[in-house]
């Protein structure tokens, strides 16, 4: 994947001279402003569920250059199962983020710091219950809960065509459960929009 | 995130927390267990009681054909088991139980799908409410059953093992029979087939959805017979029939001698009335404890379309001093599995051994 990626960055420097046409001709790259939009596929560590994979999908926006501020938000999902319980955690993340942006080439490398809340809805439900007629809290329980939390992210845009981009980032998470610090990990693939 | 919006702030529990139950009954346990022991035994060691789910059992022709000979009556007297009674299929979960004192049975689990009778879109099971003295302290009942004749397995294997006898003595069950009242436990899943014959309840309103206690005030033996015969179900007495919820009943069950109800602790090898025909063996006192006759084979057991048999049966009782009744067959000529088969497995109608009773 490092190699694709070194690839892609270093061929804008393709010269016509080995009879390939340099690819900034072909594929011309339109971003020039401090705004910067992306979205994609969420994958991360439950934020409170013992076991699991948590999928959704998760959007920012930022601005600046160098430095950059903004804001994201994400929404990702796990249910597991033990004998008794069905659970589902659905996680919802409000960050408000700092980045230091390096570009290079077609791309641009970027360390993001984001800080805000983590909502956890909760939904459970004892399993065989409706067959055996339960019904009500005997049945399924919700609860809602929040959590500070700080997530760093190693952040890679790669500027395909006019002002769009494929965005990839990931990294460490943590949150304060229960007066404990909890670690996770983040991913997410999607598409950047930077006019 | 609707859901999000209206939930409540709380506690996450994820897999932890207690798990509701999914029924609880509530029993009680009446009567004088000091007369109703059985002789040599000078206590009640710990009293449990258990929920029983159901077999789906079908007595063996022998058993509900009429008797060739008075000698036949009396082995069917001594090793056949009640043709309409509660046959035990698995024993769920039990409690401590003290007399006048109710007890309150939980299940966490649903009864598995091998106790329920039916298909995945109607389908139901029966239990009885068992009580105990745990005296193997096992925690649970031991279901007993018959012991068998010796026989030649004709292959050369060791001989059958028989299983450890069951030291738990049974008090009292709240479903003995379907020919005296009972109350039962019941589950339901989807529909009901109300021309169901698994311990058929014809009369009374069907078990709703999910667990229940069912009530019923049972039919005669001969009121049996003859709705068989015509095709259909014996009918209960409405007026003796009962639903609820389990929640909603206490059921008190009456202490009754072991002996009354010790069969609801036996279970049944085979459950659709098929007989296992058994080779003599080489020496046989069959006559020590037991009850024995000579008898035809029943004339509709004739295997799979084999033309029916001219053997004569040897039929032994279980030992009389046993807890569970049961029989024995043995034929001179026959196979494992069919008795009439066209090349049998063993054949001694030539040379018999020397104990055999019967004619060929």
């Amino acid at each position: 994947m490092f190699t694709a990626l070194a690839l892609a960055l270093t061929t804008s420097a393709a010269r016509a001279d080995d009879g390939r046409r340099p690819i900034d001709e072909d594929w011309p790259v339109q971003s020039t402003g401090p705004l910067a939009v992306d979205g994609g596929l969420v994958l991360a560590l439950p934020a409170r569920l013992e076991t699991g994979l948590s999928s959704g999908i998760g959007a920012g926006v930022t601005r600046g250059r160098r430095f950059a501020w903004g804001v994201r938000g994400s929404w990702s999902s796990a249910t597991e199962s033990s004998l008794v319980w069905t659970v589902s955690h659905d996680d919802f993340r409000l960050r408000a983020v700092a980045a230091l942006q390096q570009p290079a080439g077609r791309g641009v490398f970027a360390l993001r710091l984001g800080l805000g809340p983590t909502f956890v809805y909760e939904h459970r439900t004892r399993n065989q219950g409706a067959r055996a007629g339960l019904t009500g809290p005997d049945l399924e329980t919700s609860a809602l809960a929040v959590f500070p939390a700080v997530d760093l992210e190693g952040v890679v845009t790669l500027h395909i065509l006019g002002r769009w981009s494929l965005v990839i980032s990931g990294g460490p998470t943590a949150l304060i459960a229960d007066g404990a610090l909890r670690g996770g990990w983040t991913a997410q693939l999607g598409a950047g929009w930077q006019p | 995130m609707p859901p999000l919006l209206i939930a409540g702030c709380g506690r996450l529990q994820g897999f932890g927390g207690e798990a509701p139950p999914l029924a609880t009954f509530t029993v009680v346990f009446q009567g004088d267990l000091a007369p109703l022991r059985p002789e040599g035994v000078t206590d009640v060691h710990a009293l449990r009681v258990a929920l029983v789910w159901g077999a789906q059992w079908l007595t063996e022709p022998f058993c509900v054909l009429p008797a060739e000979s008075p000698a036949a009556a009396q082995v069917i007297e001594a090793g056949c088991r009640d043709t309409f009674g509660f046959v035990p299929n698995v024993v769920s979960v039990s409690v401590p139980i003290e007399i006048d004192v109710p007890a309150t049975l939980t299940l966490t689990q649903l009864p598995a799908a091998d106790v329920m009778v039916g298909d995945v879109t109607a389908r139901v099971a029966f239990g009885s409410l068992v009580v105990f003295d745990d005296r193997d302290d096992s925690g649970t009942l031991w279901l007993a059953g018959p012991f068998r004749g010796p026989f030649n397995d004709g292959r050369g294997g060791p001989p059958e093992p028989s299983r450890a006898p069951s030291r738990d003595i049974i008090y009292g069950a709240s479903f003995v029979t379907m020919t005296a009242p009972d109350q039962r436990i019941a589950y339901r899943e989807g529909a009901f087939d109300a021309r169901s014959a698994f311990y058929p309840r014809a009369g009374c309103p069907p078990p709703p959805p999910g667990f229940s206690v069912l009530a019923a005030g049972g039919f005669s033996a001969e009121a049996a017979l003859a709705a068989l015969l015509s095709g259909g179900l014996p009918p209960e007495d409405p007026s003796t029939c009962a639903v609820s919820a389990p929640a909603d009943t206490t059921i008190a069950i009456a202490a009754r001698a072991p002996a009354e109800v010790q069969a609801v602790g036996c279970d049944a090898r085979t459950e659709d009335s098929s007989v296992r025909y058994r080779e003599p063996p080489s020496s046989f006192d069959y006559a020590s404890e037991r009850v024995w006759a000579c008898a035809h084979l029943p004339s509709f057991d004739t295997g799979g379309g084999s033309a029916a048999s001219d053997l004569i049966q040897l039929v032994v009782s279980g030992r009389l001093g046993d807890r569970c009744k049961g029989l024995s067959h043995y034929t001179l000529r026959g196979c494992f599995e069919d008795v009439n088969c066209a090349m049998p497995e063993w054949d001694l109608t030539a040379n018999p051994p020397d104990w055999w009773p019967c004619g060929p």
